[in-house]
């Protein structure tokens, strides 16, 4: 009982830094249409971003105040000086570009920090904490809070302020939105920045607790699709879900099943919600 | 019926432009190792023919269907396992068992055809992306079949006599016609494809979906067919890839670095084009064997930047451009 209460707490956990990151996916695919291949270098940059700032003697969450706007301001200008230029001549060429830049940048991080693999140690991460004898590492359950704190900015963000609405009506119809008056080519530059800086902040966030090395964001943005399409790409609460979902099966399967297939289970179930609900677990997702 | 008759012209034209260049090109490939009898160069040849081959086989399915697949490295880690397995366990000839790579290759797009193909455009690239790591790390952790991370290695190829001479395995000479009589052959099947109803029904599929299915064509079938073939060659280059370097692990060849490469050889080459890929080809060897030596994975660095390039400023590919600045010069 213990177990399975310990995997489903930490599950959890991992889930929701993981849901994070889908986030981010989904709001630029939502408004966008395009997949960033390179998405999980922008977690990459947020982790070894933490990890300068804790050498530098930073705490690595309090330099999420420099991040953050940091990896904005970077994702507008990606958006505005290169992904403008390439979207309109359609999806595919959108995708293989991304996937350029995502080589790109991981191997200029390889090039640049070396592929050593390096860990942040805090001092308050060393022992666990132990509320009702369940182990649970404080850095992680800092993240844990700071990522629900972030992800749910966002959303009100996107439910209150005109700006949001604008971002939401894009999503819905940039042709229509654009005749209303919205600013596209801006909201566009806002969403990939705020993708871009909530995938900078989840590496920030995860720094503490994984190891980290320059092509990290390989294995997470292969789980990070998943996790999207689990939910339905496009929908943010179906990231959410997706992203928790996801973090307990792969807990549980490492207890129940076999550490060394835990990836595998996350796969066959996204295999699985494919073959039976295409448009994800909530069937807001778009197929076509 | 002028027309027609300049349309047949063009036709018979273009068959026989397409015959002299295979024919010109199977020379050249005889012919080339000649050049310079020196192993390093004979393995840049076999490496340059090795990625055609790759190129070739993805531009099938990415090319000419536009379905991107990410995951075309468990093909070749298929084929080459199949191959070094049926060699190291079974005791089959090599030559048998690169022929069971491609087929195992294919027998498993099938299914995975099935299943990804529900989905379209991006959808369909992150569940190839998928599925592909679901096989690298079934291949990592099926330990009692595939040694794991340790990799399989083949100590000697057994003997073989053509022609009343013994095959020496030790030199690069017969490697490289193995890879050059594969790539022709996969550069072979391309041409004819293309021009077949099939390649028609790929351009369908690619340009409109909705629009070949209402003109009745089994969209479906026709993306699984295109995989199947495409998975055909890659597993017979992983087979290749095997019997070459003697050794396979799970990083070498399921690796989604070597999906990436499949990728970038066929858009740097020339999206839907049959020549594309050995351009394609040349540049990423030559790229990668300028920088490996310099600094480690340097080379993908600039596989990233050339294919931001390519897509951004030459989105038919070199080889595209080439090919129409070529036809704009002859006057068609």
């Amino acid at each position: 009982m213990d177990t399975l209460l310990q995997s489903l707490v930490s599950g959890t956990l991992t889930g929701t830094l993981y849901a994070m990151i889908a986030v981010g996916l989904t709001v630029v695919f939502g408004v966008m249409r395009i997949i960033n291949m390179a998405h999980g270098e922008m977690v990459m940059l947020g982790m070894f971003g933490a990890y300068w700032a804790h050498e530098a003697g930073i705490d690595p969450f309090v330099s999420l105040l420099l991040w953050m706007p940091a990896m904005f301001a970077f994702g507008m200008a990606v958006q505005r000086f290169l992904l403008a230029r390439v979207i309109p001549s359609g999806e595919l060429n959108t995708l293989l570009y991304t996937a350029g830049l995502s080589l790109l940048i991981a191997n200029l991080a390889l090039f640049f920090w070396n592929g050593d693999y390096r860990t942040i140690s805090l001092d308050y991460g060393m022992t666990p904490a132990r509320p009702f004898g369940i182990s649970v590492s404080i850095p992680l359950a800092i993240a844990f809070g700071l990522a629900i704190a972030l992800t749910s900015a966002l959303y009100l963000f996107l439910a209150r302020t005109d700006t949001g609405r604008a971002v939401r009506a894009t999503a819905q119809n940039p042709d229509s939105a654009a005749l209303m008056g919205v600013n596209v080519a801006r909201i566009d530059m806002i969403t990939f920045g705020l993708g871009t800086a909530l995938a900078g902040a989840a590496g920030v966030l995860l720094a503490p607790s994984l190891y980290l090395y320059p092509t990290v964001g390989e294995i997470l943005i292969v789980k990070c699709f998943v996790i999207a399409v689990l939910g339905g790409l496009g929908s943010i609460p179906g990231a959410i879900a997706g992203g928790v979902l996801r973090g307990v099966v792969e807990s549980l399967g490492a207890v129940y099943v076999s550490v060394a297939y835990k990836d595998a289970i996350g796969f066959v179930l996204f295999l699985g919600v494919l073959l039976l609900r295409p448009a994800g677990l909530f069937g807001v997702g778009r197929t076509s | 019926m002028n027309n027609s008759a300049i349309g047949a012209a063009v036709a018979r034209k273009g068959v026989f432009d397409s015959r002299l260049m295979g024919a010109a090109g199977a020379l050249v490939l005889l012919l080339a190792p000649l050049a310079a009898p020196n192993p390093f160069f004979h393995h840049l040849l076999i490496m340059v023919l090795f990625s055609t081959l790759l190129g070739v086989a993805w531009n099938l399915l990415g090319g000419y269907a536009g379905q991107v697949s990410f995951g075309h490295a468990a093909f070749l880690g298929v084929g080459a396992y199949a191959t070094m397995l049926l060699h190291l366990k079974l005791g089959w000839s090599p030559w048998l068992g690169l022929a069971a790579g491609g087929a195992l290759a294919t027998l498993i797009a099938v299914p995975i055809g099935l299943l990804c193909f529900r989905l379209r455009g991006p959808y369909f690239s992150l569940a190839t992306l998928a599925v592909a790591e679901i096989v690298r790390l079934v291949a990592l952790n099926w330990e009692s079949l595939t040694a794991g991370p340790q990799g399989l290695l083949i100590t000697q190829l057994p003997e073989l006599t053509l022609f009343g001479h013994a095959v020496d395995w030790e030199s690069k000479l017969p490697f490289y016609y193995i890879a050059a009589l594969l790539a022709l052959l996969a550069m072979g099947a391309n041409h004819f494809i293309a021009q077949s109803r099939l390649g028609a029904y790929l351009l369908a599929v690619r340009e409109d979906m909705d629009s070949a299915e209402a003109a009745g064509i089994d969209t479906v079938r026709t993306r699984v067919v295109a995989l199947a073939l495409s998975a055909a060659l890659v597993g017979l280059a992983g087979g290749f890839y095997g019997l070459y370097f003697r050794y396979v692990d799970p990083d070498a060849v399921f690796s989604v670095a070597l999906s990436v490469e499949m990728v970038f050889i066929a858009v740097v080459g020339g999206i839907a084009t049959t020549g594309g890929p050995i351009v394609g080809a040349i540049f990423l060897v030559t790229i990668s064997e300028v920088f490996r030596e310099r600094f480690q994975s340097g080379h993908l660095i600039f596989y990233g930047l050339f294919m931001m390039l390519i897509v951004r400023y030459l989105p038919e590919g070199i080889w595209g451009k080439l090919r129409a600045l070529l036809r704009l010069a002859v006057g068609r």
